[in-house]
């Protein structure tokens, strides 16, 4: 959708179509950014998740001890820098993830329960089911002020055949954001459609405006359309598009926060991308560089993103590990493979702190974007060899809502993750007693005395 | 081994024990049966009284044979006691040790417990059960026993068919979408830059039950809509806007490049919709593979437009004294040119002319990867990326394709603009909706006209008009709807023109094409030799190439190759090229058995493929010259086939070996139609050990693994399919040993025990059954044409369709034609009311 209120010089318009647009995105931002203008009595708060696939080296990714994080394990060594703000919560398992009298669909369960904790049905027809995901839930209560109520990232396209459960539809594996128990969210993989979903086509703010109009009048027309349609069907199938309907309702919302917002600010926009890089590393770095303008400039508040589906056969040989993920978390108790799994959790952490790095970078009202965002990083899957939910491997980042940072939170291997979600959500404002299979949230204040 | 509390019953001489766990298989179904059987059951009750008549006539009942006597129940009865129910009997499925039990099933009721028995039809069909190791019966008696059973459901099938139920509303996918605005607007359009990827189940990305609609979707479609109503008219103006293209890195460029003027040496051929007449800036960046390697003399970078030259930057060897850390001495910001170009699909190229190989850096033969490791200090530029920026100056849009196609009329003056309009708009709402358009569809539209016109005249009216109808439901969604007064529960035929839709979406990915409209909008659609007459026309039409690029790139994963990243030390000549010939060879091979109506069977054991001579040498094929590709015949029986084909050997492989359990897993899936079930929860996958070079390492590892119970039952007939290839690599090479020197054992066995060595006798195996494939390819067909999932029901169906197309040597496109006449696609379920 469109940010009518970003004006679009020409000349940076045209100047962005050669193939150097990764870095330097966050510096084309003029100081005129939306999120600065927000009071520090009321800032704005925001939530990320960054999906990690095929289980973690457990060993390299948590840290000993209890209490107080004094020294980062070697797979959360890149997140030295805000280490003060860095919480590891030990024990935390998702066991809706598991069988339960299922069949095998471990790596499909792993990444939709992860946020959901709500075992998901087994299923390849229409009627998939799983529960509505954290992230979802704080975008229904903190995304109706934003154009976009969430992003929805991700980095392997979907078209892959084969690489899903039997028996599983490939919506589990491809979908770890869903707006409701039958509704996944897609992800996108461009950053030139993400940018176009967040900055529109371009064009002056007059221009756009006109053509958020034009949309609006197509949108009228497309919703008495779909009354015609409902009277074609059945009575029995009426219901079937109402997912349309609903669709329809969001995009006209979308509109109209963005008239409110015409004219409000000027923005200057960051170059347009012009498709997926090539490189795993170049992309997953746009991609990031991408989502800290959606939280700068407040177009969004809620984001999650894969950084690799589950049982993805990538190789990284930029780290030196040319086997496929998949078959490297597999380790079968060898070294090499321990290793192989090590450099690339250590990898992938290291992506979400450049993302970091960009929030720290941003002031926001009374502090930085990081200290009013959350950022919870890791995956449903913690030793491969055994596809275990137990004991997840996870680190959040971040200082929403007071979250005081610098900790190990140890935890018996029954807590539910969903607590910790509970507690996230919390934090950003938003409360809920029943939540997946939650017990109640996970304290995250200090023990008096650390 | 196994407590002694649990009844042994030994599979192929290991104790079957699954670890706790149900075969997930058995459980899937048994969840399946309570969602979807629901309809159907009801269906026997209900239906008895006010039955639809089939579309086709019934299937003749088999002629009574001994074996439907009631002699023959007894024999049948007899069979099933001694031979299946040891172990398949209460006591060992209350244990978790089988997935069903056949100790209380009755013959007599087979009919009411199809799902059951049709279970049974393919273990005894597929020689899979009873397993091997295990007493089995007579060839003969199996064969009577399946045929009673398949002659008992089939009969009650014909009296009550049970097409099933697809979903009322079908978006789209992507690859339909972009078909759609090709055949509607004359527009080539890239889906991938536009909207989302769509989810598959069941292997295909055309399902109607997970095409599901989002706000993001519906964004981008209205995104989309915009986009191509003004790329096909160019009428309202436009900021100027551009688009990139970049060369895959480990595209090689050594060499002429196909589709390249002669005399060049690599670069890049696109094709850019300009969408108005004006100026446009082409822009090129080099790839910056050497790290700042200077080139070491002069290279000319030529760019043309459709051809016609446009410019020639000249690239000269820095001064090595004044430009430290630069490639060459121009600037990336001066390899740019403005030119004006007419609006219209156009080829723009950027290619070096090529010099002489009299190189002193080329003495040694690169790697086809330009960034492979070691030799590529080639100091040669290569390209990177193509932009094209614009339009300048924009002027409007005279002649293109998609206009030309869009103003079937041209008003004279302002008098005949309302009728042109509507003859235009009424045109295309025909072709989009599929079917003839009411008064009340083109008010709408008219209505968008009228305000375009008022803002920017004739042309600019057609746009907004095209742009409302492009994200219209009735082009989105194919709509099959209950009829009128249809009973709940009864199955109808479905109208011509929803059939018509089914049909093209069917073969063409696509919209149909007027001819097809017009058949179905007289009703002509009834006749069966009619229905037969369009499909064969439509296979003759260049556009059922979507089957060879949707149906079979799906069902085959070629389109897994562009996600396929063999490791770059190993394979160095691995690279988009080769990726790119790997997809061409099998669709251009498919495609080939389809038009040639030949025999499935042909597609593992054709003579023939189609190859250039990369590709060949690739192969070790001698005597293929130049990068088109050309039928060839295959001398070496081991190369024949799709499992000699290096898009199905690579995608079936890891980055860094190959995967024996991945391939046969594979051929279990795809050609013996027994995929096995996932392993058993929380056991380790068989991974056979990463190093290389150590081929009786591997085979012994993978045979420990099978010495594990809970694996063996399924690695026994998995493993020995895959090991059968391991002759050809990751990528598809042949290979007399593995790298290391050792030696490749590709002997093995079936899953009923028949002995073979290596990839010639294995195929010559897959085919002495040509029923079984049949049945796989017609299920896979079947998912794909309906876009819903096979089920059980569907079995007298696909046993219609094979048992046709026997008659017909089981050529392919007799397996369509029978696919399109079958009930599940020419009728439909209508739903209860109260369902759900």
């Amino acid at each position: 959708m469109f940010i009518s209120k970003m004006s679009l010089p020409r000349r940076t318009f045209l100047r962005g179509m050669g193939v150097t647009l990764a870095l330097p995105l966050l510096d084309a931002m003029v100081p005129a950014a939306t999120a600065l203008a927000r009071t520090a009595a009321k800032p704005v708060r925001r939530l990320g998740f960054v999906y990690v696939p095929n289980g973690a080296v457990m060993p390299s990714w948590q840290p000993a001890g209890d209490g107080a994080l004094t020294e980062l394990s070697r797979s959360l060594s890149p997140l030295a820098p805000f280490q003060d703000q860095v919480i590891v919560p030990i024990g935390l398992s998702q066991k809706q993830a598991e069988a339960l009298g299922d069949g095998n669909g471990e790596h499909s369960r792993a990444g939709t329960v992860w946020l959901s904790g709500v075992h998901p049905k087994e299923t390849e027809a229409a009627d998939v089911r799983n529960g509505t995901t954290a992230d979802q839930i704080a975008a229904q209560h903190i995304g109706g002020d934003t154009p976009l109520t969430s992003l929805e990232l991700a980095m392997e396209q979907t078209y892959l055949i084969g690489n899903c459960d039997n028996g599983y539809s490939c919506v589990y594996t491809n979908s770890i954001s869903w707006r409701s128990p039958t509704s996944p969210n897609p992800h996108e993989t461009n950053p030139r459609i993400v940018f176009q979903r967040m900055f529109g086509d371009g064009g002056s703010p007059e221009q756009r405006l006109a053509q958020l109009r034009e949309d609006r009048s197509i949108l009228d027309w497309v919703t008495a359309d779909i009354a015609d349609l409902q009277k074609r069907l059945g009575a029995a199938d009426r219901g079937s598009v109402s997912e349309y309907l609903d669709s329809v309702r969001e995009i006209e919302r979308r509109i109209q926060v963005s008239e409110r917002q015409h004219g409000e600010s000027a923005l200057e926009l960051p170059d347009r991308p012009v498709g997926v890089p090539e490189s795993y590393d170049e992309h997953a770095k746009l991609m990031f560089d991408l989502l800290a303008v959606a939280f700068k400039a407040d177009i969004t508040r809620v984001f999650v993103f894969t950084l690799g589906k589950e049982q993805t056969n990538r190789a990284y040989p930029e780290l030196g590990v040319n086997a496929a993920h998949h078959a490297v978390s597999h380790h079968q108790h060898d070294p090499i493979k321990f290793e192989q799994g090590a450099k690339v959790n250590q990898y992938h952490i290291g992506l979400t702190a450049h993302f970091l790095n960009a929030l720290k970078a941003t002031a926001d009202g009374d502090g930085t974007l990081l200290d009013h965002s959350l950022v919870l990083h890791g995956g449903g899957i913690s030793d491969a060899n055994e596809h275990s939910h137990i004991d997840l491997p996870l680190v959040m980042i971040g200082g929403a809502g007071g979250t005081k940072g610098g900790r190990i939170l140890r935890h018996s291997k029954d807590t539910p993750m969903n607590n910790l979600l509970v507690s996230m959500l919390d934090r950003v404002g938003v409360r809920t007693d029943r939540f997946g299979d939650a017990t109640g949230a996970l304290p995250l204040e200090p023990l008096s005395g650390v | 081994m196994v407590d002694s509390g649990i009844p042994r019953c030994t599979i192929g001489g290991y104790v079957s024990v699954q670890a706790g766990s149900v075969g997930p298989k058995g459980r899937r179904w048994l969840a399946r049966t309570i969602t979807v059987l629901a309809v159907p059951a009801m269906v026997w009750h209900l239906g008895a009284s006010v039955w639809a008549a089939p579309p086709q006539e019934p299937v003749a009942a088999t002629a009574p044979s001994s074996a439907t006597g009631p002699a023959g129940v007894s024999d049948h009865a007899a069979l099933l006691t001694r031979y299946c129910v040891t172990c398949h009997n209460e006591s060992l499925q209350a244990r978790g040790t089988v997935p069903l039990e056949l100790e209380t099933a009755d013959l007599a009721t087979v009919t009411t417990d199809a799902e059951l028995w049709e279970k049974v039809i393919r273990k005894l069909r597929t020689g899979s059960m009873p397993p091997a190791g295990r007493p089995r019966p007579e060839a003969a008696a199996t064969h009577a026993f399946a045929s009673w059973l398949e002659t008992e459901i089939d009969r009650a099938a014909a009296a009550r068919p049970n097409p099933g139920r697809t979903e009322p509303l079908h978006r789209l996918n992507r690859t339909e979408y972009q078909n759609a605005i090709r055949d509607l607007l004359a527009l080539n359009i890239d889906a991938a830059t536009l909207v989302p990827a769509d989810d598959q189940s069941y292997g295909f990305d055309n399902i109607a039950g997970v095409l599901k609609v989002s706000p993001t979707l519906l964004e981008r479609y209205m995104s989309a809509a915009r986009e191509v109503s003004r790329l096909a008219v160019g009428a309202s103006s436009m900021a100027p806007a551009g688009e990139t293209f970049r060369v895959v890195s480990d595209l090689s460029q050594y060499q002429h490049r196909d589709g390249l003027p002669f005399g060049t040496r690599g670069g890049m051929t696109v094709t850019y919709n300009f969408p108005r007449d004006g100026d446009y800036d082409i822009k090129l960046e080099l790839l910056d593979l050497f790290a700042g390697a200077p080139i070491r003399e002069p290279h000319q970078l030529e760019v043309s437009v459709d051809g016609n030259r446009v410019t020639t930057f000249p690239l000269a060897p820095p001064d090595t004294s004044t430009d430290q850390g630069v490639a060459y001495n121009t600037g990336p910001d001066e390899l740019q040119v403005r030119v004006p170009v007419n609006a219209g699909p156009r080829t723009v190229t950027a290619t070096f002319i090529k010099k002489t190989d009299a190189l002193a850096e080329s003495i040694r033969q690169p790697f086809a990867r330009p960034h492979g490791e070691g030799d590529y200090l080639l100091y040669q530029p290569h390209l990177g990326t193509i932009t094209v920026t614009g339009p300048f100056n924009a002027t409007g849009a005279d002649d293109t394709p998609a206009r030309r196609r869009i103003f079937v009329c041209r008003p004279a003056g302002p008098d005949d603009e309302p009728g042109c309009a509507r003859q235009i708009l009424s045109t295309l709402a025909r072709r989009a909706y599929r079917r003839p358009v009411a008064e009340t569809d083109l008010e709408p539209l008219l209505a968008f006209y009228a305000e375009g016109r008022r803002d920017g005249g004739f042309d600019v009216g057609i746009e907004r008009a095209l742009r409302a109808l492009l994200v219209s439901p009735d082009f989105l969604f194919r709509v099959v709807s209950d009829p009128p007064g249809s009973e709940p529960g009864i199955p109808y035929r479905l109208t011509d023109l929803e059939l018509a839709s089914r049909i093209a979406f069917f073969l063409w990915s696509s919209l149909p094409d007027d001819e097809l409209l017009d058949e179905a909008a007289q009703g002509r659609l009834r006749e069966p030799a009619q229905v037969e007459r369009q499909v064969r026309r439509m296979l003759a039409d260049p556009r059922s190439e979507a089957l060879a690029k949707n149906f079979a790139g799906q069902w085959l994963r070629l389109r897994n190759i562009s996600g396929a990243l063999p490791s770059d030390v190993l394979f160095p000549d691995f690279g988009e090229s080769l990726r790119k010939d790997f997809v061409r060879e099998t669709e251009l091979f498919f495609d080939s058995i389809i038009r040639d109506d030949r025999p499935i069977t042909d597609l593992l054991t054709a003579d023939h493929t189609f190859l250039n001579e990369r590709l060949a040498k690739h192969y070790g094929v001698a005597g293929v010259y130049g990068s088109d590709f050309r039928r060839v015949t295959l001398a070496d029986p081991n190369r024949r086939g799709l499992l000699g084909q290096g898009s199905i050997l690579t995608v079936t492989s890891y980055p860094d070996r190959t995967s024996p359990v991945g391939r046969g897993k594979w051929v279990l899936e795809n050609v013996l139609g027994t995929p096995p079930p996932p392993p058993p929860p929380n056991v380790p996958e068989l991974e056979p050990a990463a190093e290389t070079g150590t081929v009786l390492a591997m085979r012994e590892r993978m045979e420990q693994h099978r010495a594990n119970p809970v694996c063996a039952s399924c690695h026994r007939v998995m493993d020995p399919l895959g090991l059968a290839l391991e002759n050809f690599d990751a990528v598809g090479r042949w290979r007399p040993t593995m790298p290391g020197g050792g030696v490749i054992d590709a002997t093995g066995t079936m899953p009923d025990g028949t002995a073979f060595d290596g990839p010639a006798d294995l195929r010559g195996l897959l085919v002495t059954n040509p029923e079984q494939f049949a049945t796989v390819v017609t299920e896979k067909l079947l998912t794909y044409a309906l876009g819903r999932g096979v089920e059980h029901y569907d079995g007298p169906a696909v046993r219609r369709i094979t048992r046709d197309a026997a008659a017909h040597d089981f050529g392919l496109a007799s397996l369509v034609v029978g696919v399109v006449h079958s009930t599940p696609f020419q009728m439909r379920l209508a739903k209860f009311d109260s369902a759900e």
